[in-house]
């Protein structure tokens, strides 16, 4: 597989567009503050939340849409200069041969969760409707405000599993494009905070109380953050980089908790080496699914002990974004395409002394690196595993 | 238009008021009795550890029982290597209306089992939890056009990798609570096991053909009867119907499926 990828854009919480996230990942400034989400008040947390979504102004031809995540995944599509990219695909190809994947894992539902909790007693005056659902709320919602943002009419379909939501994306449109049911594809994720998801992993007791330390010895949970970022598969592009491997497997072990053996997470990293025909030892960097969960982090360990060994640079970005979700595997695949095109491995931000059970080589600190080809995981609730491989095209 | 991708159909699976199952749907969707609106048992897993037999939410259930179904000729040993790809519009109401309330009562109570079943891979995490399946597993939603979404993504995944795939489409009713959002109306499943075209080791209904068309649907394909098609009208999983009763009468029929604005998709049915 080698698909090029002709524009990306990054909007998280350490950094909106590209070059502010490269800056964060240089010198370790990271997104995550207190919990001041005003909706869920009283969790004791850290978030990965991002500046100036409250303010943002929705266009008023966009205005149905208007909810926190549809606002994300505009203010994405607006950094880095990716809407001309994409401008230039549709003037090649025509919009109805340019399609769009979108993951995510709650798209709007916190839009309907402001609207019944601000006025949980009045039922009656609740403003929920076909159209709030439609256009807020549903899973689809956000793929269809990104294909009317960018004009596009081609095939289109909304990737929701979890946490891989947005890494199983390029997986999906490398097939679609391959298959010629279109000639290029926008891959993106968004997801907001959200009430339900913060109380939802606080029930699990899954949240940290810090921010999040992946692969620390004494980690003790994740730090959710929001995010958006897309970008544009085009075989005709003349790019510097590419995505060259999927792998894509399931956990079926349990909903809520990765396999301990993390067969499944093998599974999808060794199909990802092998959809990119490369062996182990020419993979020089992994950005891990590293939530800082202690359950996560020893499981993806193994499935790295498994499939590539001890000595691949390999590391958790968790700490400067948080953790974003449904949009964490386009985010993590974005910093990917930053350290092939930057020449830098990113540290793993907050950890200070490796889990002495971890055996994976955990770059603590940025160092400079020019690797041909990276890795990345994404892992989901419900068992669901998706490996990317990117590389730089020669 | 795209290009034009076929599979063979070689596993049905349904499941719905009155269409309990593809034997009971047969002979309704071929007209040879009347459909009732029996309302659906409470649907269980029996493949399921009984963990997870008890917490499974109600879209998992629906989807599961159609799935079971299309696999079934298959040998248990099998179904564990059988990539699936799920669709729905609008997930498990239940689910979310319950979360919900949670939220507006009391956030602090939140119940993990309910957190994890709101994922809306719910119903494929069971699926391969109950299978103990590592296969790939895909589920997506395009609103109104979930089910022509799942078929596309399950015939080129056939097309791509030259091996079979399991297309779940399930929606449910949406409780009272969120009646404001008048999504889905009754539930409905439904399963499609697709293999290669040229496979020769399952026998097949028939051979599905595929493209992806600009503009708007014309034909809906075959008739079918007015009282299924009108209790299904909202139901995006339900735009299964006209293959399923072509499937049913072993005819061939020629079907527009709505899609996403400015596309379609065009199927074409050969027993």
């Amino acid at each position: 597989m080698n698909v090029p990828i002709a524009a990306w854009t990054l909007l998280a919480a350490c950094g909106s567009g590209s070059r502010d996230v490269r800056d964060a990942l240089r010198t370790g400034r990271s997104g995550l503050r207190p919990n001041d989400f005003e909706p869920a008040p009283g969790l004791s947390t850290y978030l990965g939340r991002v500046e100036g979504v409250e303010d943002f102004v929705v266009p008023s031809s966009l205005s149905h849409f208007d909810c926190r995540n549809n606002r994300l995944a505009m203010m994405g599509l607006a950094l880095d200069g990716f809407e001309a990219c994409v401008a230039r695909a549709v003037r090649r190809h025509g919009a109805h041969r340019v399609g769009v994947f979108v993951g995510t894992s709650t798209s709007g539902i916190l839009a309907t969760e402001l609207a019944l909790c601000a006025a949980p007693s009045r039922n009656g005056d609740v403003p929920l409707s076909p159209d709030f659902y439609r256009y807020r709320h549903s899973m689809h919602s956000v793929t269809e405000l990104v294909r009317g943002v960018l004009g596009l009419r081609g095939p289109a379909m909304t990737v929701s599993t979890a946490c891989s939501s947005s890494a199983k994306v390029f997986a999906v449109a490398a097939r679609a494009i391959s298959a010629g049911v279109c000639d290029a594809a926008v891959v993106g994720g968004a997801d907001s905070v959200a009430m339900s998801t913060l109380h939802g992993f606080n029930a699990l007791s899954l949240l940290s109380r810090a921010p999040c330390r992946p692969f620390d010895a004494d980690r003790d949970g994740i730090s959710i953050g929001e995010a958006a970022a897309f970008a544009l598969l085009d075989p005709s592009a003349d790019s510097d980089v590419a995505l060259e491997g999927c792998g894509e497997s399931s956990d079926g072990y349990h909903m809520s908790t990765p396999d301990p053996e993390g067969a499944g997470a093998a599974a999808a990293m060794r199909e990802a080496l092998a959809s990119a025909h490369l062996c182990a030892d020419e993979i020089g960097y992994v950005n891990l699914h590293g939530t800082a969960s202690r359950a996560n982090d020893a499981a993806e360990d193994l499935a790295v002990q498994a499939v590539l060994g001890d000595r691949v640079p390999a590391g958790s970005t968790k700490g400067f974004t948080g953790h974003a979700l449904g949009a964490a595997g386009i985010v993590e695949a974005a910093i990917c395409l930053i350290a092939l095109t930057d020449g830098f491995l990113p540290g793993t931000l907050n950890c200070r002394t490796v889990d002495a059970q971890i055996r994976s080589r955990i770059l603590l600190d940025p160092v400079a690196a020019t690797p041909a080809h990276v890795m990345t995981n994404s892992f989901g609730f419900g068992g669901s595993n998706c490996t990317l491989v990117l590389g730089r095209r020669t | 238009m795209s290009a034009s991708f076929a599979a063979s159909v070689v596993g049905v699976g349904i499941c719905a008021p009155g269409m309990i199952d593809w034997v009971v749907a047969r002979d309704v969707l071929c007209g040879r009795c009347e459909w009732r609106p029996d309302p659906l048992p409470k649907l269980d897993v029996p493949l399921l550890p009984s963990t997870e037999r008890r917490r499974v939410n109600p879209a998992a259930r629906l989807a599961i029982a159609a799935a079971a179904q299309a696999v079934a000729p298959w040998p248990v040993d099998r179904r564990a290597s059988i990539a699936s790809v799920f669709a729905s519009g609008n997930g498990d109401g239940d689910v979310l209306a319950g979360t919900l309330q949670t939220l507006v009562d009391d956030a602090t109570a939140m119940s993990p089992t309910l957190f994890h079943n709101s994922v809306f891979n719910a119903p494929a995490g069971y699926w391969t939890i109950a299978n103990r399946s590592r296969a790939r597993s895909t589920t997506v939603s395009a609103g109104a056009g979930s089910f022509a979404a799942g078929v596309l993504e399950a015939t080129v995944e056939v097309a791509m990798t030259r091996e079979p795939v399991l297309m779940v489409a399930a929606d449910m009713p949406f409780p009272a609570s969120l009646a404001a959002f008048d999504v889905t109306g009754a539930a409905f499943a439904a399963a499609l096991l697709l293999s290669p075209p040229d496979d020769s080791t399952a026998s097949s209904f028939g051979r599905l053909e595929i493209a992806v068309h600009e503009g708007s649907p014309g034909s809906t394909g075959d008739d079918v009867d007015p009282a299924v098609a009108t209790a299904f009208r909202r139901n995006p999983a339900a735009r299964a119907l006209p293959l399923l009763a072509a499937i049913a009468r072993g005819v061939p029929s020629r079907m527009d499926l709505p899609y996403v604005d400015g596309c379609y998709l065009g199927m074409t049915f050969t027993p």
